[in-house]
């Protein structure tokens, strides 16, 4: 069976982590958009999508939550070998600025996404992440093209790195 | 593993054991051992069980192992007299792989360099800004590149030229499909031009030159390049009749400057001077295999191709190749070549229906298959019926081998027909069916003209 490459959302509340997940359904073809509502549920998940042989390409995570925070749970992450190449996005309104360079410093932030976002802007910014991710960690990019960044991912085969004549 | 992988296992090991558990009558011992071989590559090949390139390194240690002197099986009582280890070892280093190894170099070097997105804003800009103009300038300039470098890296680099195009069309626009399918269909077509095109070429050249005939890279370029020119311009004629675009014309940002670093300039004046020493191998005889030690030498003397860019080369195309080659002189010096040749009684067939038969095999078992693989398995059949008698001569041998590397390089019906189709497929603006309509079209036209070229101009030449 093919790993499954997992888009992770956390946030607590319910209409606006259906908003989020509605903006991204597009990458639904090839991905798989999973929802958590605390940082807590958000390890069992991720546990889970290992356990199962599938990887987490990307998280899109809220900052105030129940519980642990949002970048308190992304510093986790980097730490834990299996999560360490995830691409990760704080999408938040409340972050403080010493929590906010915590998550660049910590967690190897990719993106800091204010709400309230733009549909257009929030896909774009998904686009390119997967798009690094799968760059970095999939062995054959070429199956992703249509549904992320074409052209890059044409620029890495040109440059011989996945296919070549057979 | 996937069940056709499972399914590729086991047929494979059962291939590789009936030969040696069967007597097939007129059959040599070595040549039991040969069939074995040649089964478990062909099924490994075919179910891609193990990577093709992995198949063809078992392939030449099967051969060491079996049908060496140095190997494990004493041929001392029979009439084999076993090559030595070196023979099927040096298949690696042949001149055809030296060749390729120089292509290799200039092209990844273009690449490094961007040379290969100069040109074709250079190239591109005389076509202007219509939509079917363009077209043509964007097949032409897909098939002169992928002449001289791989298939798979001109489309790739093509399709970086056209997402852009294509997003500025309307989605209904048909010829947004059109054009995602002129640009894989131009490179498989470029690719026939020259022996450095595609490595099918390359494999049935090698297999020439173990018959003692040599092959000029010019000699090849007037024979095949013809017929690459031809059907570029029918290919690109089919695609904007089945596909007429909606927009009259497109425009394109060609914007941006040659590199002048003292690496491009090297590297820009040894692509020119090797090219031009390839197109002219009749007039001063300097072999091509010869010549393609020379961007080897220069571009990594003046460190403009350094040791990670050596590192990143395509190898494993050069032990496919290499596979291909030492399959072809085991199934030759063993005898099965001719034993499997002799099962069918080919002489009841004229001489064009016998090119036809494998024009025809070729052009289907690679719309499935790797085209080198089908290449491989076919030339040691061919080669034989020639030596045989069954053709005549040099010009037979030139033109079954021709029939074979054409044949295999028309092939693009399906994504898995070839990497650059499935790179279209996979930009997500056509679908299967589209590429199944055009590509049967187009195949058939290609099959037919290389029928016709056997008949009024190769004899003419060879």
């Amino acid at each position: 069976m093919e790993t499954k490459i997992y888009i992770l959302v956390v946030e607590d509340e319910p209409e606006v982590l259906d908003a989020i997940v509605r903006d991204i359904s597009t990458f639904e073809s090839h991905f798989v958009i999973e929802m958590a509502d605390t940082a807590e549920e958000a390890r069992e998940i991720i546990q889970s999508i290992f356990d199962d042989g599938n990887e987490v390409g990307l998280i899109l995570c809220d900052h105030v939550l129940p519980g642990d925070n949002g970048v308190e749970l992304l510093v986790e992450m980097q730490h834990d070998p299996q999560t360490e190449s995830t691409q990760k996005v704080l999408i938040t309104g409340q972050a403080g600025l010493d929590e906010t360079v915590r998550a660049v410093n910590e967690a190897d932030l990719k993106h800091y996404i204010a709400k309230p976002w733009e549909k257009e802007k929030l896909v774009e910014i998904v686009k390119d992440q997967l798009t690094e991710y799968v760059l970095e960690h999939v062995s054959n990019p070429m199956q992703f093209m249509a549904v992320l960044d074409g052209e890059r991912i044409a620029e890495q085969i040109r440059k011989g790195k996945s296919v070549t004549d057979n | 593993m996937s069940k056709v992988k499972w399914a590729g296992l086991i047929l494979g090991l059962i291939g590789f054991c009936l030969p040696l558990f069967v007597s097939f009558p007129g059959l040599s011992l070595a040549g039991h051992f040969a069939m074995s071989i040649f089964l478990l590559a062909a099924v490994f090949w075919m179910f891609e069980t193990i990577p093709i390139y992995s198949t063809s390194i078992l392939v030449i240690l099967a051969e060491v192992i079996l049908l060496s002197s140095q190997g494990f099986i004493d041929y001392s009582s029979t009439s084999y007299s076993p090559l030595s280890y070196t023979e099927f070892l040096s298949t690696l280093a042949d001149p055809i792989i030296i060749l390729f190894l120089g292509g290799f170099i200039l092209a990844d070097a273009s690449v490094k360099y961007d040379f290969d997105k100069s040109m074709t804003r250079y190239l591109l800009r005389p076509f202007g800004s219509r939509t079917s103009m363009m077209m043509l300038g964007l097949m032409l300039v897909t098939g002169f590149l992928s002449a001289f470098m791989s298939n798979t890296a001109t489309t790739a680099m093509m399709i970086t030229v056209i997402l852009p195009i294509v997003a500025k069309m309307d989605p209904g626009d048909p010829a947004r499909i059109g054009m995602a399918l002129s640009v894989p269909f131009a490179a498989n077509i470029g690719g026939m031009a020259t022996p450095i095109g595609t490595p099918p070429n390359a494999v049935v050249i090698a297999a020439l030159n173990q018959q003692g005939m040599e092959v000029e890279f010019s000699s090849w370029m007037i024979y095949a390049a013809p017929l690459a020119i031809v059907m570029l311009l029918i290919a690109w004629q089919i695609l904007i009749r089945l596909y007429p675009p909606a927009m009259e014309a497109i425009s394109l940002n060609l914007e941006g400057k040659l590199k002048t670093s003292p690496g491009a300039l090297i590297l820009y004046a040894t692509f020119a001077v090797t090219v031009l020493l390839w197109v002219t191998e009749s007039l001063h005889g300097i072999k091509s295999a010869i010549v393609a030690l020379l961007p080897v030498a220069v571009l990594t003397l003046t460190s403009t191709f350094q040791k990670e860019d050596i590192r990143k080369l395509p190898w494993e195309v050069l032990w496919l190749i290499a596979g291909g080659i030492s399959l072809g002189i085991a199934m030759k010096e063993t005898g099965l070549a001719e034993w499997m040749v002799g099962a069918i009684s080919w002489d009841q067939f004229g001489y064009l229906a016998l090119l036809a038969v494998f024009a025809t095999v070729a052009l289907t078992m690679s719309n499935f298959l790797s085209n080198t693989v089908t290449a491989s398995l076919l030339i040691p059949l061919a080669i034989t019926l020639v030596t045989s008698g069954i053709l005549q001569g040099t010009a037979g041998m030139m033109m079954i081998g021709l029939v074979i590397a054409l044949g295999s390089s028309f092939a693009m019906i399906l994504p898995i027909s070839t990497p650059p189709n499935a790179i279209a497929v996979s930009t997500g603006m056509l679908k299967t069916k589209n590429m199944i309509t055009a590509g049967l079209i187009i195949g058939l036209i290609g099959l037919g003209f290389i029928l016709l070229l056997s008949m009024i101009y190769w004899p003419y030449l060879i």
